[in-house]
């Protein structure tokens, strides 16, 4: 959009020069030359002033670069440098659109690889679990069986002492039975018997 | 209070040497008896003599009253001097002491035989020698009753037992089983 203007023609002193020339030059014919077809003229309602005319156009051509030199210049120059300063904020934007878009594009990269890694690691958390879950299965199996079987060993213990428990029960049931029978039936001349087999049999080892 | 029997060793010990030298062992023997008796027997005096608040000069006032002139002068003398030493709780561990140092030096075996009933005298002598037989030793011998025996006689002397009770037997019976049973498993 850069539209830079350049000044056209020659050197605005001599466009200056020429119509300082001019103006003077004009004056000059304006109060020393009147010709005489120029009077007729004039007469006959036709006024024409040679020396104004040429006057006028070295004030033109003086106006003409003092106007180009302090309004049109700046102006340009304002346009330019405004041309210019939305040319680089274009640019600018374009960049961060540019910029933008390569982060948006590194960002889904991101996404994509964080997303993939995260899957690799829930996968990974996963055959984790489940070798895990076998293993404190396969834990858990032995030591139930372990459990089983000392439960077994356990009952079988129980089972012998509460047999052994039973057997010595009826031996005292019985020892204690028969004791009351003896005790019942106990009588002097069975005691007496038994003191003389005392006595008989009473012995004394070294 | 607990009687340390070093202490009535030694005192058994020191009056038994004495009445040996003076020859009045079973004297002296018959004397502790006498005063053991009756300090099982009397509660009144046995709390008498062994009571912390009564003085020496009492306990020994009034041991001098009764016993004076019913004992030998070695037992008297061994009382006061067991009183003044305020060894009086002593007195029956003493005469346990010199009775078995009597029968230490004597060679005596003590016997005590346990049955379910009374024996009778001829009873007695024959378990006595029966005893003696087998022990080549003199008997002496003590005679209890106990009805759980429910039969026969048992003696206990030293560290023998010769258990001929019904009671016995049915414990011998009763371990064996037990043991019988116990093997099985």
């Amino acid at each position: 959009m850069s539209n830079s203007s350049k000044p056209s023609g020659g050197s605005p002193i001599v466009g200056i020069v020429i119509g300082a020339v001019l103006m003077v030059g004009g004056m000059f014919v304006d109060k020393n030359f009147h010709p005489e077809f120029l009077e007729k003229l004039a007469q006959q309602g036709i006024p024409i002033e040679p020396g104004k005319v040429l006057a006028a156009i070295g004030v033109l051509l003086v106006l003409f670069p003092l106007v180009n030199l302090f309004f049109v210049k700046p102006l340009q120059e304002a346009i330019e440098n405004r041309t210019n300063e939305l040319d680089n904020t274009f640019s600018e934007v374009e960049n961060l659109r540019n910029e933008m878009t390569q982060l948006k594009s590194d960002y889904e990269k991101r996404i994509a690889a964080t997303e993939a890694e995260a899957r690799e690691k829930i996968q990974a958390q996963v055959k984790e679990a489940q070798t895990l879950r076998q293993t404190l299965m396969a834990e858990a199996s032995s030591k139930a069986d372990e459990l089983v079987k000392q439960a077994q060993v356990e009952i079988e213990r129980e089972r012998n002492k509460v047999l052994t428990d039973l057997r010595v029960h009826v031996v005292n049931l019985t020892l204690g039975a028969t004791e009351k029978v003896i005790g019942a039936n106990m009588d002097t001349a069975t005691n007496r018997k038994l003191i003389e087999e005392f006595i008989e049999k009473a012995e004394v080892t070294a | 209070m607990a009687h340390d029997s070093r202490v009535a060793r030694r005192y058994a010990n020191a009056l038994f040497e004495t009445a040996q030298k003076y020859n009045v062992i079973k004297s002296v023997e018959d004397d502790l008896a006498g005063i053991t008796s009756l300090l099982d027997g009397d509660r009144s005096f046995h709390d008498f003599l062994l009571s912390p608040y009564v003085g020496r000069e009492e306990k020994l006032r009034i041991c001098e009253k009764l016993f004076s002139d019913r004992i030998t002068a070695l037992t008297m003398q061994f009382v006061r001097l067991a009183l003044s030493k305020r060894r009086e709780s002593e007195l029956k561990a003493v005469y346990s002491e010199f009775v078995e140092l009597r029968r230490l030096s004597e060679g005596v075996l003590f016997v005590s035989f346990a049955s379910a009933t009374e024996l009778d005298k001829k009873q007695r002598e024959a378990l006595e020698a029966k005893i003696a037989l087998t022990t080549k030793r003199k008997v002496e011998a003590e005679f209890l009753v106990n009805p759980s025996l429910i039969g026969g006689v048992k003696a206990t002397f030293e560290n023998t037992v010769l258990d001929g009770t019904v009671r016995g037997s049915l414990k011998r019976i009763q371990e064996s089983l037990t043991h019988d049973v116990l093997k099985q498993i």
